[in-house]
């Protein structure tokens, strides 16, 4: 059952993941990527992290894609859009080829450590066990990340202010 | 495991019968509060062969009027989102019951089955994560019917659910570091108590803070009155389902009020004790059984009975009023009043005050769902007061509010419940 629940989640993820980057809409790639997150957070879940699903539910599905959402509504209004035309086979191609060479890098990497897979790990991921490890033993990465991001917050604030000096 | 497949679909069951079965009620409700507040007489109209049941005939009448209209698909909208935010706008309304618990547990047979239909070890963060979905359909509705208010609506929808679901979050960790767990019957439990003997120590009453911004925040994640600007019907027709008709606007329709339960469930089972009776914890009502029942026996029969006179006084009154079917309704409603009353004094006449410990333990989970339905009840009425009390929010007052009122006070309310946590 939790295999099948574990194919079925991993194939609707990366199938949505595939139709995020070949739909022409720019809203219908969000809507896509939307449901790969939420398949993601399946698969999390199967792998008895269930706090790391429902983050990953409530940050990237809920939080940042809606703001992604609502950026591509806002830059293109109510008028949806025409299809993107003039792409070339060649240039299509070209696209291609990085990407089909991840995928063989991923899977072939994936292939060979097949033997340390899921399933036999003890760890679970609850919230206590995720706040005793980031508030515990990785303190010091954990309050440097987030200073990191305050400074990124706060440079992407002031470059993000025009001349006059208005917000 | 089929015993719980099966309590488990039992339990779904009961919810969404008690939901669905609320919907046409807080359309009701919210007709007659209305016209109560506004000294109207509210929907009188439609009736069954002359019963009219004060107007509760009329959310009938509504679904089977909506039920049988066209459906009509305007030119230009994206099909695929068009027919998917609808049901999207529904099922997430409904997802979030899944974690809330309605009762302690119901004992049958010396087994014991908790009345949650799933008791997550992070209930509260799934709450807000589904929360925080809720937008993806009133967002797709609005961008799929290309039309400039329904994109509007769903633009306002969007800055207005990001902006409060953080003043949201925040009001609930300060809750959640006082109850030291994210489960929500941990959370329930711990309210089960009396603060210095005498104050039953819920959340309101230890994050009074904390209460007052998270239920700012579900009107405003419930896009209610005072925060209805994605609807707007002054200014955007009526917003992000401007384009949707028959059961598609049904379904829009029936998520406000799902949504209003949920919030409502949430505010009664975070901040007002959820299943807990105040000062009448379960082994009491367990230990006195036998005197709570016949007590609550002999009230349902006098209720009944005050009923069945004052609907006499109204049909002698009355007599002849009308000269069709209505003529019929108070004679009727009074036999109803003593067909309930009868069925009282029977139950008192099977000799209740002789209850055994198993009919005690059914008598307080009844009990505890009943205190839950009744919060429940009381937070949705108080939705639909607010809304026809306050006026809506101006835009720029809306985002003040959210960012600079909101936001600020539920980071110190966190500060302040931390500091307090850390050193008591």
């Amino acid at each position: 059952m939790e295999t099948f629940l574990f194919y079925l989640c991993g194939g609707l993820m990366l199938g949505a993941a595939a139709m995020t980057v070949a739909s022409r809409s720019a809203v219908a790639a969000a809507v896509w990527l939307v449901f790969s997150f939420v398949c993601a957070a399946g698969v999390f879940a199967l792998l008895a992290a269930p706090f790391l699903a429902i983050l990953q539910i409530l940050i990237y599905a809920g939080a940042i894609m809606v703001l992604f959402l609502f950026v591509i509504m806002m830059l293109q209004g109510p008028v949806l859009p025409a299809e993107v035309a003039g792409r070339t086979v060649g240039r299509k191609a070209l696209l291609a080829l990085p990407a089909a060479a991840i995928a063989v890098i991923l899977i072939s990497w994936a292939a060979r450590g097949r033997e340390a897979s899921f399933g036999a790990t003890p760890v679970t991921g609850t919230a206590a066990a995720v706040a005793e490890l980031l508030l515990n033993r990785y303190l010091l990465a954990f309050e440097l990340i987030s200073i990191v991001l305050l400074v990124a917050i706060v440079g992407a604030m002031s470059l993000g202010r025009n001349e006059e000096g208005q917000p | 495991m089929t015993d719980l497949v099966l309590t488990t679909f039992l339990k779904m069951a009961f919810i969404l019968a008690v939901i669905i079965g609320l919907v046409p009620v807080l359309i009701w409700a919210e007709r007659k509060g209305s016209a109560f507040i506004q000294d109207r007489t509210g929907p009188n109209r439609a009736g069954i062969a002359g019963i009219r049941l004060a107007g509760l005939i009329h959310p009938i009448a509504d679904v089977l009027k909506l039920l049988f209209k066209e459906d009509v698909r305007p030119a230009g909208v994206h099909r695929v989102l068009y027919a998917l935010a609808p049901f999207l706008v529904f099922f997430v309304s409904l997802l979030t019951y899944a974690v809330i618990p309605f009762g302690d547990y119901l004992e049958v047979g010396g087994r014991r089955i908790p009345l949650v239909v799933a008791d997550l070890d992070v209930g509260i963060l799934y709450v807000l994560a589904i929360a925080s979905l809720g937008t993806y359909g009133i967002v797709m509705g609005g961008w799929a019917s290309n039309n400039k208010y329904t994109f509007l609506g769903a633009v306002r929808s969007t800055s207005q659910m990001i902006s409060y679901e953080i003043s949201m979050g925040l009001a609930l960790m300060g809750l959640l570091l006082v109850s030291q767990s994210l489960r929500l019957t941990d959370v329930v439990a711990g309210q089960g108590v009396l603060l210095w003997g005498f104050l039953p120590r819920w959340g309101v009453v230890i994050q009074p803070l904390g209460a007052i911004l998270f239920m700012t925040a579900a009107f405003a994640e419930t896009n209610r009155n005072p925060f209805d600007l994605p609807e707007g019907e002054s200014e955007l027709v009526s917003g992000y389902h401007l384009e949707y008709s028959s059961m598609k606007f049904a379904l829009f329709f029936m998520a406000e009020y799902t949504n209003l339960v949920v919030a409502s469930a949430l505010i009664a089972t975070l901040y007002f004790g959820g299943w807990n009776l105040p000062w009448l914890p379960r082994a009491v009502i367990e230990a006195r059984a036998g005197v709570l029942l016949p007590l609550l026996l002999s009230a349902h029969v006098a209720i009944c009975a005050l009923a069945a006179a004052l609907y006499l006084r109204r049909a002698s009154r009355e007599r002849g009023r009308f000269g069709d079917g209505r003529d019929r309704e108070p004679g009727l409603m009074a036999g109803v009043c003593v067909l309930l009353g009868q069925a009282g004094i029977a139950a008192l006449a099977l000799r209740p005050w002789e209850i055994g410990p198993a009919g005690a333990s059914l008598l307080a989970t009844a009990l505890q769902v009943g205190a839950f339905v009744g919060k429940v009840v009381f937070f949705c009425w108080f939705f639909i007061w607010v809304r026809w009390t306050l006026p809506r929010f101006r835009y720029d007052q809306l985002m003040h509010l959210g960012w600079k009122v909101m936001l600020p006070l539920a980071l110190a309310n966190l500060v302040v419940t931390a500091v307090v946590a850390a050193f008591v």
